[in-house]
């Protein structure tokens, strides 16, 4: 019975509506329609209220948040770089300037000693001179007295010599 | 013959075309149609209720979970209508592609017809061709509104675009749309679920689950392929062509 309906439904619909208008039928178009799309877009309207918006603005909110954080984060990046690219820097410019010190330093140094060096070595030269001169005056005076003391002994001897 | 079938048919209980009527002054509905579509807008409010009870930055569970289904809706939309204009339209073509999938779903994995009725069956609200054919007059009246909205009556001369001979096919055009997206969903999904019953009633086990199977992807296929012309019906009509404006760029 039921398939038979259907059938005769089915064709009826495609052939001649009517047949089964009064008893219902597979394409038996009433005030269904109307009420089905006043509910369906009330279900659009709840739904828009208690899901899309809410859950949308939740989604937007935290795309934008994780923008935010992004953007955030490739600032504080940048910024570190930045920082320790000068840091770098300083660090460069302080070494040259102790290497600098350093050299300064040694040359002063070198600067110093060799001075100090060549006074030594003058004061050296100064006091063998003087050592040499009193020697040669003292060798001098030293022959003087043993020439004095020839003289007087050769004159000593003779005068015995004669005396004699 | 014709007991022999009616006695199996009632095995099966193959009703189509018999309706639980209600009487609303006198016009007549389809009870058995209403009754499911309430279930299938409880489903909806409830799930929504419970994703949306307690939001968080970091989503769990139930949010997560229609969080992905709304993401999956505004790229639905957004691929029909582009970037610009298709926040508006969720609400619309969202609701239409859940409507649609859960009434489906319901349809192959509730036994609604554990349910006695004093006449008809309980079933999936798309097998009855009025919910079919309210949606799809819905989704013509959405793309006029949209268009006109868009372009006032310039809309029309639109119809005349590239060429004036295309003013017939696109009034025809107007008229096949509505009547394809009704037929479509409701032909599938009744197709579906006689099939299955016919298996049922032919084979009782096993056998029919392939063909169950299929009609969980077939449900979820139509409501897709309904989800989607509706949007691109709507985005044709937001589409502004010629007038130097250029095509608009989809993403």
């Amino acid at each position: 019975m039921m398939i038979n309906r259907f059938l005769l439904a089915a064709v009826g619909a495609y052939i001649n509506m009517p047949v089964l208008a009064d008893s219902g039928g597979l394409f038996d178009i009433d005030a269904t329609l109307p009420l089905m799309a006043i509910q369906f877009l009330l279900l659009a309207v709840i739904l828009n209220a208690i899901y899309y918006k809410p859950l949308g603005d939740a989604i937007d909110e935290r795309a934008s948040y994780v923008q935010g954080q992004l953007k955030q984060a490739k600032e504080q990046k940048e910024k570190a770089i930045a920082l320790a690219q000068q840091y770098e820097q300083e660090l460069r410019a302080v070494r040259k300037q102790s290497q600098e010190i350093i050299a300064k330093a040694e040359a002063e140094a070198q600067k110093l000693v060799a001075e100090k060096v060549q006074q030594a070595q003058q004061e050296v030269i100064a006091q063998r001179m003087k050592a040499a001169e009193e020697i040669a005056k003292e060798k001098e005076e030293a022959l003087s007295a043993l020439n004095q003391q020839v003289e007087a002994l050769s004159s000593k001897i003779l005068e015995k010599i004669l005396s004699v | 013959m014709v007991n022999t079938w009616s006695y199996l048919a009632r095995l099966a209980e193959i009703e189509v075309g018999e309706h639980f009527y209600w009487e609303i002054g006198k016009y007549k509905v389809h009870g058995q149609v209403f009754l499911v579509s309430w279930f299938v807008m409880a489903v909806l409010i409830v799930a929504s209720l419970l994703a949306t009870r307690n939001i968080k930055r970091v989503p769990e569970g139930m949010q997560n979970f229609m969080e992905f289904v709304l993401e999956f809706l505004r790229g639905l939309a957004r691929d029909q209508i582009g970037e610009k204009e298709y926040r508006p339209w969720v609400p619309f073509i969202g609701t239409l592609f859940l409507f649609i999938f859960v009434s489906n779903w319901s349809g192959a994995l509730i036994p609604w017809k554990l349910i006695q009725l004093p006449e008809g069956e309980l079933a999936a609200p798309t097998v009855d061709i009025n919910t079919t054919a309210a949606f799809a007059l819905l989704t013509s009246l959405a793309y006029f509104y949209a268009g006109i909205s868009k372009k006032g009556l310039g809309y029309f001369a639109d119809y005349a675009q590239p060429s004036p001979i295309m003013v017939p096919f696109r009034v025809i055009e107007d008229f096949t749309r509505p009547l394809s997206l009704s037929f479509r969903l409701f032909g599938n999904i009744l197709a579906d679920e006689l099939a299955v019953a016919v298996l049922v009633l032919l084979v009782p086990l096993l056998i029919p689950l392939p063909l169950m199977v299929l009609g969980l992807f077939l449900s979820g296929i139509q409501a897709l392929i309904f989800a989607t012309l509706a949007g691109s019906y709507i985005g044709e009509a937001l589409e502004t062509h010629g007038h130097g404006e250029g095509e608009e760029e989809h993403h």
